[in-house]
């Protein structure tokens, strides 16, 4: 596959031959909309739902005795479940995904997690991210290790951005990834415009000229980013008409993602992640904690997909939680540490409108240990689908290491 | 520069002799400038000229036995931290009376306590005082590495913790950290190695973070739960079937609550990244063995202290073989001291830590002379960290030309050395913790026990780089939080331009100021109208400059 890159340094040095100005190409592919700046224009977007969220009450088994016998004060009445296919349903603060469903581009899959049975929030979430469950000194995460065994998309400085203050485990490693707070504020700070420009050419020369080795690549990548975001000017981005992303950390995350997917910035990796989801005390039902804590993410969801509206086409979001919450119900109208939970994908290319994975049952001895859903998909089986059928990763045996990969084992979600 | 070199060659040979070729061509004033940028972090206004004065080696040997260095401005600035004034045991029952305080309310609210419902979230006296001392946590790292006068010292607790790294946001990690570096890693942070592991491998937060506490032999049950299951069957019995039910479901939670036999977790990290490494050649059966000989190596609670205790009923008494050494069947608790003991002097041990050191101090890629040298000091000297810390500062790598301003600084390395360059006083609110932690470092925070990555591609990336860009020109600027500094003590203000810049060369960068970017420094305080915005300009490009990234 030749990329717009690879065309254009190729057709750049032909001109350049011709006396032409190379500049010209530039301008002229950039003026063109069509084109994307850089790899295959795909992007895939990870949420991370931290802190274990519930995905008996997020996707419902609403067909299930035992889902409304093990939780007689939180399970979600039926007649408040949105309907999927006669046994599961939304929760009905995730009804704005409804759309989403009924046009084929949301899929979920159910009973998905880890092989390992670690109920600790940190161990199972390094091991998600990692994506190696049971070893604990895994380097690098898996989002990482995809950047840097697939080579195809050509590096730009937006290539893999985590929104957050620090870089989380699954993009930290050896390729370049950006951990980003907010987008209006990277870069130089300074109070009046003009002296952020000066101090950022001033910062330019000084490590053009005295800069060597990594930290001279880093700085042309930071100062190339500078440049590629002024030029884009967050502080002006609008959403598409009447699209309203929720208040807070990650509805903003999610608009600052569209943003850099319209912008062409090259993203093809993003993450971000939302809290809350450690419901152990008054979890509530259809409404209450769980179901605020729904709202938001599912606004999020489905304000991010009719922003980004036909680009939707190249964009797949994935979404997944270190484990999921015990059936019953405990002593204070919560939920304890689980097992299994439920995970989204959401885009263009997923062939939605279906659960995927094979569904364990509640009943006593469907239970993990007696207690927890079981798992069914790996999530790895999960994860590496998507790499492979919406951003076309070929080499994903170092991306999952220790877990040879057998496409008769993926939940199907991908290829439409 | 002749006369420079002269002296570094005297002071250097009497000392030292042979093997210091590399280091006699180095000048004294160059010397001191590299030994301040790696065995400390970096120099304080004025001290590559003290250090070159005393000499550079009588300097060294003094860091090298840090107890004789009078540190009294470091205990002056420790007094204003609380948490310090906290023993383990203290923290502890705070951090679990706060835990069961918020359960009750939790449970309160869940039973319709309206009042306490809609006074959820207002924080406890307890907790507010918690959580003040949960903030000097980070702040102490930087205070201490920015006034101590022991910076070996310093920089090998910073090593250690990081070696042997324990994440704080780890439930119960989060109150028993403070003392696993107060107890643990500062007593032994310049002693033996051995003693070091083992004061590691039985201290609470390394059990607990590394799952040690719920490693127990297959089948072992905890005395008072087979007394409670003995009761529960009897009075089972005696409802006669009704309660059938009941019971499973006591059982079941019972089951729940069981130790899950053997967690290799702590095993294996102990192989591969505290003691052989990875490419010792160990198998999985060595792994195991492990765990089995540090079965029972766990925590008592007895009167809310988080104690190490020896669980003799947890402890698997069979035979075990690690790396072809036998440990014979009952040996109990002392198998354990004796396994830490053959990997503290293991070859391959020496090498892998060796290898760190040297990453360290050296080079991100060390050559096999400073391994081999801190090798042959180690053995000498059956793990004593000054004769090895010595032995790699001996070596020719050590001074090479090629090795000097070599290495990038870690997030806490720029931080702190650009704090104590300008003569700036960090307090004791967690802001430049914060900036640490903005910079990609968050301390005490790296959740794989790896810990943070010695070198450079682990640090330098887009947004960390213009960060500290940004804390460069804020620090220059005076205006960031949690620390004050006197510019006018270090770069005076100047009309002359030149002047300024030689200044700022000279007292910031130690003289190593390119020609490129002195031209810059030129060209962009031109434009400046006023002498005191040119000195902060100027003193922020440097910092924020290539040159001050590395040490």
């Amino acid at each position: 596959m030749i990329t717009r890159r690879f065309f254009l340094r190729a057709g750049t040095m032909a001109l350049a031959s011709f006396g032409l100005d190379p500049l010209f190409l530039d301008r002229a592919a950039y003026a063109f909309p069509g084109l994307r700046p850089a790899g295959k224009g795909k992007t895939l977007v990870c949420l991370f739902q931290r802190g274990a969220v519930d995905g008996l009450n997020m996707v419902v088994p609403h067909g299930e005795q035992a889902y409304y016998r093990d939780r007689p004060r939180i399970a979600v009445p039926r007649n408040r479940v949105v309907d999927l296919d006669g046994h599961f349903g939304l929760h009905p603060e995730l009804d704005v995904l409804k759309p989403l469903w009924d046009n084929g581009s949301l899929a979920i899959v159910h009973a998905a997690g880890s092989p390992d049975d670690t109920r600790s929030h940190f161990d199972a979430q390094d091991y998600m991210e990692t994506a190696t469950p049971g070893v604990k000194s895994t380097r690098d995460g898996w989002l990482n290790r995809y950047c840097q065994h697939d080579q195809e998309h050509e590096a730009t400085p937006f290539r893999a951005v985590a929104f957050g203050p620090q870089l989380p485990r699954i993009l930290g490693g050896a390729a370049p990834s950006l951990a980003i707070g907010d987008l209006r504020t990277f870069g130089l700070q300074a109070r009046r415009p003009e002296s952020k420009d000066k101090l950022t050419r001033a910062f330019e020369s000084l490590y053009q000229g005295s800069a060597t080795g990594l930290l001279a690549s880093t700085s042309e990548e930071s100062f190339e980013a500078v440049q590629m975001l002024r030029e884009v000017d967050p502080t002006q981005y609008r959403p598409a008409d009447g699209v309203d992303y929720p208040r807070g950390q990650f509805g903003q995350s999610l608009m600052q993602i569209a943003q850099l997917i319209k912008a062409g910035m090259g993203l093809e990796v993003a993450f971000a992640d939302i809290g809350g989801w450690d419901t152990h005390v008054n979890q509530g039902a259809d409404e209450g904690q769980l179901a605020n804590r729904l709202g938001q993410f599912g606004q999020g969801m489905a304000a991010f997909s009719a922003d980004l509206g036909e680009l939707m086409a190249d964009v797949v979001v994935l979404t997944m939680s270190e484990f999921g919450r015990t059936v019953r119900e405990n002593g204070n109208r919560g939920t304890d540490h689980g097992h299994a939970t439920a995970m989204m994908v959401m885009g263009g290319s997923v062939r939605g409108g279906s659960v995927y994975g094979r569904w364990p049952g509640l009943d006593g001895s469907d239970l993990y240990q007696g207690r927890d859903l079981a798992v069914t998909t790996d999530f790895r089986d999960l994860f590496a689908e998507v790499l492979q059928g919406h951003l076309g990763a070929t080499d994903l045996g170092p991306v999952f290491p220790g877990h040879p990969l057998d496409p008769s084992r993926f939940p199907g979600v991908m290829g439409r | 520069m002749t006369p420079r070199l002269i002296l570094a060659a005297t002071l250097a040979v009497p000392l030292c002799p042979g093997a210091l070729t590399a280091q006699a061509l180095a000048s004294a004033h160059d010397s001191a400038v590299h030994v301040l940028n790696r065995l400390a972090y970096g120099p304080l206004p004025g001290q590559v000229d003290a250090v070159s004065r005393e000499g550079v080696w009588h300097w060294v040997e003094r860091q090298l036995d840090p107890e004789s260095i009078d540190n009294g401005v470091l205990e002056v600035r420790e007094s204003d931290f609380t948490l310090l004034a906290y023993s383990r045991d203290e923290l502890s029952r705070e951090f679990l009376a706060l835990q069961r305080e918020r359960r009750e309310r939790q449970a309160m609210v869940a039973q319709g306590d309206t009042a306490e419902a809609i006074g959820r979230g207002m924080v406890s006296d307890r907790g507010r005082h918690m959580r003040r001392l949960a903030g000097q946590v980070g702040q102490l790292v930087v205070v201490r590495a920015t006034v101590s006068n022991r910076q070996l010292h310093e920089v090998m607790v910073d090593f250690w913790t990081n070696h042997f790294n324990v994440y704080l946001a780890k439930g119960l990690d989060r109150v028993l950290l403070p003392g696993y570096i107060e107890e643990t890693i500062r007593p032994n942070a310049m002693g033996n190695f051995g003693d070091l592991l083992l004061a590691t491998a039985r201290d609470p937060a390394m059990l607990f973070y590394l799952d040690n506490v719920q490693s127990v032999a297959p089948g072992s049950m905890p005395p008072e739960l087979v007394r409670r299951l003995e009761r529960m069957s009897r009075s089972g019995r005696r409802a006669n079937g009704t309660s059938g039910a009941r019971m499973d479901s006591l059982l079941r939670q019972v089951e729940a609550r069981l130790p899950r036999g053997l967690n290799e977790n702590y095993a294996r990290e102990l192989l591969e990244l505290h003691t052989v490494g990875v490419d010792a050649g160990y198998t999985q059966q060595d792994v195991e063995d492990v765990a089995r000989i540090l079965t029972g190596w766990s925590l008592s609670r007895r009167d809310d202290r988080l104690r190490y205790h020896f669980n003799a009923w947890a402890h698997d008494a069979g035979e075990k073989w690690v790396m072809g050494e036998r440990f014979p069947e009952g040996e109990g608790e002392q198998e354990g001291r004796r396994l830490l003991a053959m990997l503290a002097r293991h070859p391959a041990t020496m090498h892998h830590v060796s290898r760190k050191l040297c990453a360290r101090f050296v080079s991100d890629q060390p050559s096999p002379g400073c391994v081999d040298a801190a090798v042959a000091a180690w053995r000498r000297s059956d793990g004593d960290i000054p004769t090895i810390l010595r032995a790699m500062f001996r070596t020719p790598e050590f001074w090479a030309e090629s090795n000097r301003g070599a290495k990038v600084k870690s997030p806490l390395e720029f931080t702190v050395s650009a704090v104590r360059v300008l003569g700036g006083s960090p307090d004791d609110s967690p802001g430049m913790a914060r900036v640490v932690g903005q910079l990609g470092q968050p301390l005490y925070l790296q959740a794989a026990p790896t810990g943070y990555p010695e070198t450079q591609e682990d640090w330098v990336n887009s947004g960390a780089l213009l960060n500290r860009m940004n804390v460069a020109m804020s620090l220059a600027g005076n205006s960031l939080r949690g620390v004050t500094i006197d510019l006018t003590a270090v770069v005076p203000l100047a009309e002359d331009t030149d002047q300024l810049i030689d200044a700022v060369d000279d007292r910031l960068l130690g003289g190593r100021m390119s020609a490129t970017t002195r031209a810059v420094l030129r060209r962009e305080l031109e434009s400046l109208p006023d002498v005191a915005s040119r000195r902060a300009l100027a003193v922020g490009l440097a910092i924020g400059g290539p040159e001050f990234q590395r040490q």
